[in-house]
């Protein structure tokens, strides 16, 4: 009984700064997020609606709309992602001269943060000053990637596949450099040609880095608030409105009412949460951990 | 990997499948009954409606403001007051240039400007801050006027008035009528600006266009369009946005006030709050039908929602398939000239710029005012806000406003600042800068001359410039306009509900 | 090594193919840099490599956009919330992994549900708080709410659980306590994974964008994302000089991305390790 008192007071003290900063940071303005949800804001006070207000939110018009967007966005910006950040390492894994040059350029792109990767592609893109419209022409030109309905979220999310591409390469590249050679050298003796080779050693292999980079991946796509805000504020006609954009983007229905506002985001929490037990019970009994 | 595959399609369906249940509500509605909101007020049987004997002015009721003590107070040094502003680059340097003469000019108040990175995060932070956390004074664009009286957070500038006894009949009426609602005056007009017509001298020219007479009416733009693109003068016409602060929103309002009508109801929710829009009304649908004939048949060009804040201007120097004319704020001349006189379009100097009315009914003739206005913010002791006050009329001088629009291109908000240099001289030696001013006054009297005041003005636009997208791409006119307006009234019912 | 070694035609091959996507990688950056360069009167021209170069737009976004006290603020906020963060996280990953108390799996569980909460649900009420706090335009809202994270408390306590316990009974029986087995064994042995989470957190709280932009008024408190924000509204008849912008905040994170390369691999792959 002592034995397991013994440390109480020392455990108390080590543990007593995370967990009051995580207790008022984070689980008390979740509470109170909650219960702030179910209120509607005017500009001075507020008024209860009850917990019908999340389901109303939910079935509106405007988060369904979103939450169509934010699932196109993920399923656009992830897969390529992955597929592009995939492919760069394995070029690039190769004993060569001067692949290293290649791995930091390929790993380059995660050291520009949101605004600024955003902003540079803004300009890349903007249909005068961008260099990208003039080649391109067409709806490029005019009026603009970023303008054009159908075309806009594809151009936001060229600019975050872009700028996750660093991240996806270099979480990637340690992977592979986890997969023992001799796996490699025994499929080569059995005879299995590149692509056997990338699809039945590579690729089980790096499954659990598979895994942590499309749970990231997945994660930022919904969660952009960055790259829509710089970008294309939510438009053409609310195309490009994710999640976090509704919430707390600018001159929408949740503008100047912190209760919506709240609303949605602790909706973009249960989304969230349900995405990651999805994406930990059923793709982590496929991942390869070895032995 | 086909089990992989095969769970994706599962998670999405699932989410998809989520999605079905759609209601077909928008998201402002969300927690609200959708009970009808009376319009009209009923009187209960057995109650009384004798009106009291005197009815007190809405300004005695609201925080009062009294300027000596600003006098009491500076015994022991000047009272320093913070001001919040969205001005950038030039005009933020022109406004740090006047309130360091100000600063420097008297030793009662001293003014400490932060600039807030814009109007949108000037808003957001004002209305996201408690009292304490506020600045003495803010501005604030004109669509804000109803949300800043419903913060309830203001010492009205007419209350200083009245305590300084402060002469306002040198003004533009149209400058302090756009900040004044149910008699009182809220705020005073500072930085004034409206749409005008921006067009390239050279290529009127060169389609046979007289260059001096601009196009003044909606079916002069449309001909003058047709003949700037057959006559090879240019690719396009007219650049248009649907920026919900420009071609989007704030020009809808601006065409159907020329046209004598009404934006919202209760005439522009100036003598009640405003319950819905009316510009899904036959007159708005005619207007926008005219907007989308310019792109379908006068050789316009829909350059998106103007996110670079220049695309319709950068459209008249594009390289390969330039435009010739665009509709852009007055504010803009300034910058406009600037950026030509660097050399942006090779073979055109600044000199080839022209200004003229903002084409639209009644020959152009009239505008709402635009721009932004001060406002004294209550809750931090009498001294501050006459401090503040006092430094409003500074800005507010004649001699201020001379200077201010001539170093910008705003249009000055009273009439004697015309007499005084140096806006006097420039407006005799370019006359484009006056172009804005003569518009403004050119605007009919009556209420339809004052733009509307609704609480989600800014959330009514966006819903608009949806609307304005939609037909300027093509679409029908009466539907874009008719699912705005809903998304609108939606929009305002559940502001006035929140804000009784 | 055998299949490792590339020959022939297939080693050109895959230096083409390397070369052409370092080449679209590298082109927003290098179109940045170009742009900057430019004299304000050629933003709409886009000629490949820089006809006439000036430092003129570079200096003049330096001086409009006030990016030198942005990134001191972002330094320093950064710094403070590393420095902090990696503090707080080795002293609870230690009493998880070497304290007996009760109920401890359950308050483990409980400090690690709190990732599962993204940060956009507690930005409205952390608001609040700040402005209750009176702590609005300072360096501690920026700071504060972030001091401590249990993802670093997690990536460091699955480290100390990997040294062996005998090791920890062998220190106690030398007279060594808990603080001295921290500070002199089990810290030391943790360095690669110490270095990782503090990389992890400075890189993630100098990108942080929406929080600073809710909490801060005044430019005075401008972080680098938030300068960058204000500059490209504030200059939109400036191309040039947003571009020039960019470029100037987006150094110094280049130079700690080549100087550092290897805690960075380290820290963006820690949640992938096994287990």
């Amino acid at each position: 009984m002592k034995r397991r008192w013994r440390d109480s007071g020392l455990a108390t003290l080590m543990l007593g700064p995370s967990a009051v900063i995580l207790a008022l940071f984070v689980i008390y303005p979740l509470g109170k997020a909650i219960w702030l949800g179910q209120q509607r804001c005017g500009v001075t006070s507020c008024t209860n609606s009850g917990f019908r207000q999340y389901i109303d939110a939910f079935r509106s018009n405007d988060f369904q709309d979103s939450l169509i967007v934010t699932l196109k966005y993920a399923l656009i910006t992830v897969p390529i992602g992955l597929v592009l950040g995939v492919g760069l390492a394995v070029l690039a894994d190769k004993y060569m001269r001067g692949v290293s040059i290649f791995r930091t350029i390929f790993s380059s792109t995660v050291a520009t943060s949101v605004a600024v990767a955003s902003v540079m592609w803004f300009f890349l893109l903007n249909p005068n000053v961008g260099v990208l419209a003039e080649w391109i022409g067409g709806r490029a030109k005019t009026p603009g990637l970023l303008q054009s309905e159908g075309l806009a979220l594809w151009a936001v999310s060229a600019s975050s596949i872009w700028a996750n591409l660093g991240f996806t390469f270099i979480v990637v590249t340690a992977g592979l450099q986890g997969v023992p050679k001799d796996l490699y050298e025994s499929a080569y003796v059995d005879g299995a040609g590149g692509m056997r080779r990338f699809t039945n050693v590579t690729l089980p292999m790096i499954s659990p880095t598979l895994l942590f980079a499309t749970v990231v991946l997945t994660t930022r796509a919904f969660q952009s608030f960055g790259e829509i805000d710089l970008l294309t504020a939510g438009g053409p006609k609310g195309e490009t409105t994710t999640l976090t954009y509704l919430a707390y983007g600018s001159g929408l229905a949740t503008s100047n009412d912190d209760g919506l506002r709240a609303t949605v985001s602790v909706l973009l929490f249960a989304v969230l949460l349900v995405l990651a037990l999805v994406q930990f019970r059923g793709l982590e009994k496929r991942v390869h951990y070895g032995n | 990997m086909r089990r992989h595959v095969a769970l994706s399609v599962l998670v999405v369906g699932g989410m998809l499948g989520a999605a079905s249940c759609r209601s077909g509500q928008s998201l402002t509605n969300a927690g609200v009954d959708r009970r009808p909101t009376p319009t009209t007020v009923t009187t209960l049987p057995g109650e009384t409606t004798v009106p009291p004997t005197t009815q007190p002015r809405k300004l005695d009721t609201l925080p009062p403001c009294d300027v000596k003590a600003l006098d009491a107070a500076t015994s022991s040094g000047p009272v320093n007051i913070t001001f919040w502003h969205g001005l950038s680059n030039e005009l933020g340097r022109e406004l740090e240039r006047l309130t360091a003469a100000y600063n420097s000019s008297q030793n009662k108040v001293k003014v400490n400007l932060e600039f807030q990175g814009g109007y949108e995060q000037t808003i957001d932070k004002y209305l996201q801050s408690s009292t304490a956390n506020r600045p003495d004074m803010v501005q604030m664009p004109e669509y804000m006027v109803q949300q800043m009286i419903d913060t309830k957070s203001l010492v009205p500038t007419q209350a200083c008035a009245e305590s300084a006894g402060y002469d306002t009949s040198p003004f533009l009426p149209q400058a302090l009528g756009a900040y004044a609602t149910q008699g009182v005056q809220w705020s005073m007009p500072f930085n004034m600006s409206i749409p005008v017509l921006y067009f390239l001298k050279p290529r009127f020219t060169a389609a046979g266009l007289d260059p001096e007479n601009p196009p003044r009416s909606l079916d002069d733009l449309l001909a003058a369009g047709k003949q700037l693109v057959s006559s090879g003068a240019s690719t396009y016409s007219i650049s248009l946005d649907s920026d919900f602060d420009g071609g989007g929103g704030w020009y809808v309002e601006q065409w159907l006030a020329k046209e004598g009508e009404f934006y919202a109801n209760n005439e522009n929710g100036r003598s009640a709050p405003a319950t819905k829009v009316l510009y899904d009304g036959p007159a708005g649908v005619k207007l926008l039908s005219y907007l989308q004939s310019l792109v379908t048949e006068g050789g316009g060009v829909y350059v998106g929602d103007n996110a670079s804040g220049q695309d319709t201007l950068f459209k008249l120097a594009d390289p390969t398939k330039p435009a010739s004319m665009t509709i852009a704020t007055s504010a803009a001349l300034g910058p406009v000239l600037s950026i030509l006189g660097g050399g942006v379009i090779p073979g055109i100097t600044n000199a080839d710029v022209g200004v003229g009315f903002m084409p639209g009914p009644r020959n152009g003739q009239g505008a709402l005012v635009g721009g932004a206005s001060l406002y004294i913010v209550d809750g931090k002791g009498g001294e501050k806000a006459a401090a503040a006050w006092d430094y409003i009329t500074f800005l507010e001088s004649a001699a201020s406003q001379s200077q201010w629009a001539s170093a910008t291109g705003y249009i000055p908000v009273r009439q004697d600042a015309l007499e005084l240099d140096p806006i006097k001289s420039l407006y005799v030696t370019d006359p484009r800068f006056k172009v804005a001013y003569d518009q403004l006054i050119s605007s009919a009297p009556g209420p339809t001359s004052q733009g509307p005041v609704i609480g989600p003005l800014k959330q009514v636009r966006r819903a608009t410039a949806s609307a304005v997208a939609e037909v300027l791409t093509g679409g029908d006119v009466q539907t874009a306009l008719t699912k705005a307006a809903q998304a609108a009234n939606d929009l305002i019912a559940n502001y006035n509900a929140q804000n009784p | 090594m055998a299949i490792d070694q590339v020959h022939g035609a297939r080693k050109v091959g895959r230096y083409v193919l390397l070369s052409a996507m370092a080449v679209i990688v590298l082109f927003p950056i290098y179109m940045m840099v170009v742009g900057s360069l430019k004299p304000g009167n050629k933003v709409l021209v886009h000629p490949l490599l820089p006809t006439d170069f000036t430092t003129s737009t570079l200096r003049e976004a330096w001086n409009s956009g006030h990016l030198g006290r942005a990134l001191w603020n972002s330094a320093l906020v950064s710094t403070v919330i590393t420095i902090a963060q990696v503090a707080t996280s080795i002293l609870a990953a230690y009493a998880f992994a070497f304290l007996r108390f009760p109920g401890r799996s359950i308050v483990f569980v409980a400090f690690l549900a709190t990732l599962l909460v993204p940060l956009e649900a507690t930005l409205t009420v952390n608001r609040r708080t700040m402005q209750d706090l009176s702590w609005i335009n300072s360096y501690k809202a920026l700071t504060v709410p972030f001091l401590a994270t249990a993802f670093g408390i997690f990536m460091i306590r699955q480290v100390f659980l990997q040294i062996p316990r005998e090791m920890h009974e062998a220190a106690s029986m030398d007279g060594l306590g808990h603080l001295g087995f921290l500070w002199q064994v089990a810290v030391p042995l943790s360095r690669p994974t110490i270095g990782a989470l503090a990389l992890f957190s400075f890189l993630s709280s100098w990108n942080q964008y929406l929080w600073p932009n809710l909490v801060t008024t005044n430019a005075k408190y401008n972080t680098v994302q938030t300068g960058l924000k204000a500059l490209k509204s504030a200059s939109l008849d400036k191309p040039n000089l947003v571009i020039a912008g960019t470029v100037i905040v987006a150094l110094p994170i280049f130079i700690v991305l080549v100087a550092f390369q290897r805690q960075l691999i380290r820290g963006l792959t820690a949640g992938a390790v096994k287990g």
